[in-house]
């Protein structure tokens, strides 16, 4: 199967968050009541039930004023920390490149939550017991349910896109369109995502550097995540060879202390 | 047969309480760390058993620290006192458990060399689990990310180095034919005199001299 991708430019973007409505219809996520904090943008942060969120920068630049917007969800890398140390595979990677969850073999343990190199997953959990929501983040419109891509139909976000900043489509394809793009723009316009991460299959157009749009210059997997591959199979090798060793262990001991006595 | 007291009733019920709290910590704490265990684990259910284990763990030792401070201390430094005696075991000790003589073990005391390792390794993996417990359940999203990974790693290094010496621990007190009465007196509280002078030569004679068993596990 094609590898997928959505394409965000962000040069194109009015920050309408037209995006951020549609995903929260589609999926069902109440909205949430906030206070005004002088900002257009809103929510606070991403949460349970906001899966995607606009986020608004406003960059000074030689006496200009610079309005810049972020889009705010999952980027569905090729080497997703979260995949990585989900303990349950609750967290997978789709064919098509999509991260998506299985919500029945979550445990709500939020290993993803603090080792996702761009802070996406969220998890809503009474502090004490653990217990309550399980982990929340963008699917690509592939939740059970309420699966929009296996039907042939357009991630609800990109489907109401009214300014063209949304695209979906192969990746190749669109890694080719936003490559021709980053060449007409011209000056710091860059492509994102094409290889961070092992490449991401939500793909960014920026016209400035990721750290300007508040994204991570060079987003890695956290190197205690790579630790813990190594530390797994160093502990059943470890448990593995004391348990035979205390075995023959008990086994020769047991058979020269009777052979002593029966000599005795 | 002449018997002696090896741990008072006090002492047995701590050691037991702390190993089924420890086992089901371990239990469901495997649940996250082997693959494959992880069904287990689905829905957080072992997550809120591994908590209830986790106060339960620490709950007592603490409690007993405030009430009995001198016997907590006195056992800490047993777990912490070595000498040449010490060393002189470690080294005959690979021998001794393969069934080679026992007379050039040099003598012990209440816990052998063995013993006072398996205590350090619980006090020190202990403290780690505890710490790094506190910080990843009570400060998530609080401490950053980093931090958080650090306290995962260290919980998990622990678990390996407690988990393996778990093993040698129950090996050793339940299955070993040299320490045949290591389970019977931690059960029942009592050892053959015979088994006390051969393998806690340093503490029968203390006890025959008129001091009393030992107060805590």
């Amino acid at each position: 199967m094609a590898e997928k991708a959505i394409l965000y430019d962000a040069t194109k973007c009015t920050a309408c968050r037209a995006c951020q409505v549609a995903c929260k219809n589609w999926n069902e996520l109440e909205a949430v009541e906030t206070i005004n904090r002088g900002t257009y943008e809103n929510p606070p942060d991403l949460s349970p039930k906001t899966w995607l969120k606009m986020e608004f920068r406003e960059v000074g630049n030689n006496g200009t004023l610079r309005w810049l917007f972020t889009r705010r969800a999952c980027m569905h890398c090729s080497e997703a920390a979260c995949v990585k140390v989900c303990p349950t595979g609750a967290l997978y990677y789709r064919p098509d490149g999509f991260v998506a969850i299985d919500k029945m073999k979550c445990t709500n343990c939020g290993y993803c939550v603090d080792f996702c190199p761009f802070d996406i997953p969220r998890l809503d959990v009474n502090r004490a017991s653990g217990l309550g929501e399980r982990v929340t983040k963008c699917t690509a419109c592939t939740t059970p349910g309420l699966n929009r891509i296996d039907n042939d139909a357009l991630p609800a976000c990109v489907k109401t896109c009214p300014t063209g900043a949304l695209t979906y489509g192969n990746r190749d394809t669109l890694l080719t369109t936003a490559e021709a793009r980053v060449q007409e723009l011209g000056g710091n316009a860059r492509l994102y995502g094409k290889d961070e991460v092992g490449g991401t299959h939500v793909l960014y157009i920026l016209d400035d550097s990721a750290t300007t749009y508040g994204l991570p210059q060079d987003p890695k997997v956290p190197a205690a995540a790579t630790v813990h591959d190594v530390l797994k199979p160093v502990g059943y090798a470890v448990a593995g060879v004391v348990a035979l060793g205390l075995l023959l262990n008990v086994m020769v001991a047991r058979a020269r202390i009777i052979t002593r006595e029966e000599e005795k | 047969m002449q018997e002696v007291e090896r741990f008072r009733k006090r002492a047995r019920v701590q050691h037991w309480w702390i190993a089924v709290w420890a086992l089901i910590l371990g239990l469901t704490g495997l649940f996250l760390f082997v693959d494959g265990f992880g069904a287990a684990a689905e829905g957080g259910g072992s997550r809120l058993a591994h908590r209830i284990a986790a106060i339960c763990f620490v709950a007592w030792p603490v409690l007993y620290f405030f009430m009995n401070p001198r016997n907590s201390l006195e056992w800490l430094k047993e777990a912490f006192t070595w000498n040449k005696d010490d060393l002189g075991w470690l080294q005959a000790a690979p021998s001794y458990y393969f069934g080679g003589p026992e007379d050039v073990m040099p003598p012990q005391d209440r816990s052998n060399t063995g013993q006072k390792l398996w205590m350090v390794v619980v006090i020190i993996t202990g403290c780690i689990f505890v710490i790094t417990g506190f910080f990843m359940w009570f400060l998530k999203g609080t401490i950053s990310p980093e931090t958080y990974q650090v306290m995962l790693l260290f919980h998990d290094i622990a678990f390996i180095g407690a988990g393996t010496m778990f093993l040698v621990h129950v090996s050793l007190a339940a299955f070993h034919p040299r320490m045949s009465e290591a389970l019977r007196s931690m059960w029942g509280g009592k050892s053959s005199v015979e088994y006390a002078k051969s393998h806690h030569g340093k503490w029968y004679d203390r006890i025959s001299a008129g001091e009393s068993a030992g107060e805590s596990s």
